[in-house]
């Protein structure tokens, strides 16, 4: 294991020898060795998933000869990978990136493409009580460039609030056809009892979860304390899904990595963007 | 340095003369600003040495502080997290300096890693170009007695706003693009 991390190690360094002010290996000390392996910013990430830049960290073009090179990505991907992480399978990441150097049909990422979300775990004093909740975002264009938007909230506190009932309960929670007649008299019953509420609603409805964190945060019921770190969910590459965090540990596998890769058909696809954008 | 500021900005001014618009930053002239953009974080980089620094007076500390805030635009913060605190803390820019000045250590080193990482230009919805430039720094602060107190390596990442501007030079209006620096990001990393 030790033998196996040193010549990835290695590797590493032959591959990220000179960082970007001409400055030779021999200049650098143990820490800045790998710091300078570290992939530092998740747009170094994109770069060097579809080989977009140099040993020295520049970046290449289109029309540069080296552009999205075959051997220049099947340099960088393995290291993309968090190597210390034993849920990955070694077998998927073989496939994969055989998969995205496929000489025939290359798979890359594309920054302003859509399908990758970020995950930002992010604390609220909710009627001050400290909660934690998940906001999910993604990047969107507008007038002459790009925003980050949340798309979705995952918290607790309200996913208890939604579709928790008992099932016979449920099966008697509706209107009945003729109450028109009755000038809706009977609209009573249904805000009677609050844990039934949206069985009455139509049945396309579903609760919008931003919708209810922002008019609490206006109300004044919750109040922004902090976030955490971020990760970020990629459907981008067809038949893989795969999450990218910070790695912080010593090391040269270290910064923006590959922390879960998974084989889903396009239905699972669909579903899970679904989670993230509903 | 002024030097080279100059010479930067007028390569700016000479290549912003051509026909482009603001959607599209060539290879070139990214470069061009990258130069410009990364001169102003060395520029904070050397502040921050001169801020931290004990043997630094208080009333030139102060000034640099401001020189340093100039760098920024209206409003950027400081976000800080450690690997014992996550959680990050914000500070506007000069409250940070100055925390950074008042620091109770009788000698403070401040040292820059010879890695600068600079990020591609993305535009944002006002058409103003937004990137990052990802730096390291070695703090290290020590007694009275000389011993090491405390240590750490911390990851910046600043933001860089770059904006097409114009400006009347002999009766002509010329291009040039403003570089400013934003909101940073600061984390302790475990290099070792």
């Amino acid at each position: 294991m030790i033998r196996h991390t040193w010549t990835c190690s290695l590797l590493l360094l032959f591959c990220f020898p000179i960082p970007a002010q001409n400055i030779h290996i021999s200049d650098l000390d143990g820490d800045e060795s790998m710091l300078y392996a570290q992939t530092k910013q998740v747009n170094q990430f994109f770069r060097r998933f579809n080989g977009e830049e140099n040993q020295h960290g520049e970046r290449y073009h289109t029309g540069d000869s080296l552009y999205r090179d075959i051997q220049l990505r099947l340099g960088y991907l393995p290291m993309l990978f968090d190597q210390q992480n034993p849920n990955i399978e070694k077998d998927d990441i073989k496939n994969f990136i055989a998969k995205l150097t496929d000489p025939v049909q290359t798979a890359f990422l594309d920054f302003h493409g859509q399908d990758w979300f970020a995950e930002l775990p992010a604390t609220f004093l909710t009627y001050r009580k400290r909660e934690n909740l998940i906001l999910f975002l993604c990047l969107e264009q507008e007038r002459l460039g790009y925003k980050w938007s949340i798309t979705n909230v995952y918290y607790e506190r309200f996913l208890k609030l939604y579709y928790k009932g008992e099932a016979e309960m449920v099966m008697k929670t509706f209107l009945h056809p003729m109450s028109h007649e009755l000038d809706f008299m009977n609209i009573r019953k249904v805000f009677q009892n609050p844990d039934y509420v949206e069985y009455y609603a139509c049945k396309s409805f579903h609760p919008d979860f931003i919708s209810l964190l922002t008019y609490e945060v206006k109300q004044g019921n919750m109040k922004f304390e902090g976030s955490g770190d971020p990760k970020f969910h990629f459907f981008q590459i067809p038949g893989w899904y795969f999450e990218v965090s910070f790695v912080n540990r010593p090391g040269y596998n270290t910064g923006w990595l590959i922390t879960k890769l998974i084989r889903i058909t396009e239905e699972e696809r669909r579903e899970l963007i679904n989670f993230y954008q509903p | 340095m002024r030097n080279l500021l100059a010479y930067t900005i007028v390569a700016l001014l000479l290549s912003g003369t051509t026909a482009w618009t603001q959607e599209h930053i060539s290879p070139e002239r990214k470069q061009a600003i990258d130069s410009l953009a990364l001169e102003k974080v060395r520029d904070l980089s050397k502040y921050i040495s001169l801020i931290g620094d004990k043997e630094t007076p208080f009333s030139e500390a102060t000034r640099v502080i401001d020189r340093a805030v100039e760098l920024f635009m209206e409003g950027s913060e400081v976000g800080v997290s450690s690997l014992y605190r996550p959680e990050i803390s914000y500070f506007p820019v000069k409250q940070y300096l100055e925390r950074l000045m008042r620091l109770n250590y009788s000698r403070v080193e401040i040292e820059w890693y010879k890695i600068e990482y600079v990020s591609d230009l993305e535009p944002q919805p006002d058409g103003t170009f937004v990137g990052v430039i990802t730096i390291f720094q070695r703090f290290s602060g020590y007694d009275q007695e000389g011993g090491l107190v405390y240590q750490d390596v911390t990851k910046k990442d600043i933001t860089v706003y770059v904006k097409r501007k114009e400006t009347q030079i002999a009766g002509r209006l010329i291009g040039f693009w403003d570089v400013m620096l934003g909101d940073i990001r600061v984390k302790e990393t475990t290099p070792r």
